[in-house]
């Protein structure tokens, strides 16, 4: 894989405090997701990525140059932001064309190039209206138009999905994934497991500044799978499902919820549970389901402390 | 299509003018703006006032050319145009920053020093529009509370005074754009300069004034009016030229030094 992101060795703190922590990796093309809880790192790794930020130690290279102090990059380089900042009185437009404007383009390229990004993420029918009277799913999209409206080799999407409605997202998922595929090279932060999955088997696990782990989100996936897993159910008669539960030999605990319809189950083999409930769960009448250990805080605590 | 040259910046004064088009609709259509605005138009409600209460009291002490002078020393150059160049340049950058719209900026292909000329162009176009046609309105409004008949004469006095006011701004702006990409919170040390600074230092004896911009801008403004107070200033007129030399010094230092420290520095870390 020829790296078009590089991390030497670098670290980045902030007085007292480390952001990251003697961070070694490459990037190439295709998606990569870069995975962790909130705090954990990732926006730092982007800024660091987009030579926003220089590192306090080490190298960040970008396409073979240092990523700090070298603007000529953001021809190749589209930058997502995280947070949810604007000029609120320009148009979706006017912004899109006037950061084209200073990537370069003239003035006819710019709309055309506007136009067809708008368009990529859904806003060319809002393209008029005033950016401080977009829904929060149109400014994220409007953020994402602008990284992608100069064609950039290389995306850097900081939380791209957050707060997009499910069509949107599902939208927004292809587009990076399509991106991918065309030989781009697209690194997505999240800090929600499915997300990533949804638009890359390439993760880099990063926690307290440190990245944890690296490698297909499978493998990931089997980690989680190995630690103790809860499983909330919902039954109409939690007392049978309880019984049929704690006779299996996985189970660590069993708990009855405060409103008494309930029962949270931790287990060592979540996929035996999952796959021994069906008849348990017809018998009981469980009605939902779901885990809290999909939050990768969960997730995170367990390798770490592993 | 004009073919784009990716492996260099985009050019200086194309970066620069793209970014004044950005920031300068921000910039006029600001509660900021109001505020000023206001604050540069008090003058004229005090013309107007002046020329009512005038025509009902015809021997009024104060003739019309003493209320205008002291208006564009006391009010303007001692006071509205720093305070405009203060709540404008400090923001210059202050404002991306706190508003997380930097970050837009800082990933395209253009020098950092061209976003801060664009930003900086568009406060000298911003403070100039509301600051300019404000001394001319109140001109006209005094001068001609007799008449035209001596308008005529005045008039050089007015375009003077217009270039020193586009000076004060230029030099107080670079001064204050300088404090602003070099401190967190620059307004309470730019208060203090206004008002300490600037106002204390120029009744101090010998050369002392001359570390003072008040100093070199008040040499340039002719009709001085009659009774300035104790400022010793007024008794040692500074020459034209070292005026303009060291106003100018103060622009192309100020905003070089800002320049430098925009370029070097990280802007990011709480976004």
């Amino acid at each position: 894989m020829s790296a078009t992101l590089e991390f030497v060795r670098a670290s980045r703190w902030y007085g007292q405090v480390i952001a990251l922590n003697d961070v070694t990796t490459t990037i190439g093309p295709g998606v990569t997701g870069l995975l962790g809880p909130n705090g954990a790192g990732k926006s730092t790794f982007l800024k660091l990525a987009s030579g926003q930020l220089a590192p306090s130690q080490g190298e960040v290279k970008m396409l073979g140059r240092a990523a700090w102090g070298s603007p000529e990059l953001f021809h190749r380089v589209g930058v997502c932001p995280e947070a949810d900042a604007f000029w609120e009185q320009l148009t979706g437009l006017e912004f899109v064309t006037g950061l084209l404007r200073l990537t370069g383009y003239d003035e006819a390229e710019r709309r055309q190039r506007a136009e067809n990004a708008l368009h990529e993420v859904a806003l060319l029918d809002a393209k008029d209206r005033k950016i401080g009277g977009y829904s929060k799913g149109m400014r994220q999209r409007v953020k994402m138009a602008q990284a992608l409206a100069h064609d950039p080799e290389v995306l850097l999407l900081d939380e791209p999905v957050s707060g997009m409605d499910p069509v949107n997202r599902r939208r927004m998922v292809d587009l990076v994934r399509r991106l991918g595929r065309a030989g781009r090279t697209v690194v997505v932060s999240s800090h929600i497991l499915h997300e990533v999955e949804a638009m890359t088997r390439r993760v880099l696990l990063i926690h307290n500044g440190r990245i944890l782990a690296e490698g297909d989100v499978r493998e990931i996936r089997d980690l989680m799978d190995e630690h103790p897993h809860t499983v909330a159910l919902r039954a109409r008669d939690p007392r049978a499902l309880a019984r049929v539960v704690v006779a299996m030999p996985h189970v660590i605990s069993l708990t009855f919820g405060a409103e008494g319809e309930w029962v949270t189950v931790q287990t060592a083999r979540p996929d035996e549970l999952y796959g021994n409930l069906a008849e348990a769960a017809e018998s009981a009448g469980v009605s939902e389901m779901y885990s809290p250990d999909e939050n990768l805080e969960s997730v995170f605590r367990y390798l770490v402390a592993g | 299509m004009a073919a784009r040259d990716t492996s260099k910046p985009v050019p200086f004064a194309s970066a620069a003018r793209g970014v004044f088009d950005l920031a300068l609709e921000g910039m006029v259509w600001s509660g900021r703006t109001v505020v000023m605005a206001g604050l540069l138009a008090l003058p004229v409600v005090l013309a107007i006032v002046y020329r009512l209460v005038l025509a009902k009291y015809p021997a009024a002490r104060l003739s019309p050319l003493d209320l205008y002078g002291r208006l564009v020393v006391f009010f303007y150059l001692r006071f509205a145009l720093p305070l405009t160049a203060l709540f404008y340049a400090t923001a210059l950058i202050a404002d991306e920053v706190e508003g997380k719209t930097l970050t837009y900026l800082l990933t395209r292909p253009i020098r950092r020093e061209s976003i801060l000329a664009g930003k900086f162009a568009a406060y000298v176009v911003t403070t100039l529009t509301l600051a300019l046609p404000a001394v001319v309105v109140t001109f006209f409004t005094l001068m001609t509370v007799s008449g035209r008949a001596n308008l005529g004469g005045a008039v050089p006095d007015l375009l003077r005074d217009l270039g020193v006011a586009a000076l004060a701004l230029l030099a107080y702006g670079a001064l204050f754009t300088l404090l602003g990409v070099f401190l967190k919170r620059p307004v309470i040390p730019g208060l203090l300069f206004i008002f300490v600074w600037e106002l204390f230092l120029p009744s101090f004896p010998g050369y002392v004034p001359r570390v003072t911009l008040t100093a070199y801008l008040r040499s340039l403004v002719r009709h001085r009016p009659a009774q300035e107070g104790v400022s010793e200033i007024f008794a040692q007129v500074l020459p034209t030229a070292l005026c303009l030399e060291v106003l100018v010094g103060a622009v192309v230092v100020g905003l070089g030094a800002s320049a430098w420290i925009f370029s070097t520095r990280e802007y990011v870390m709480d976004q």
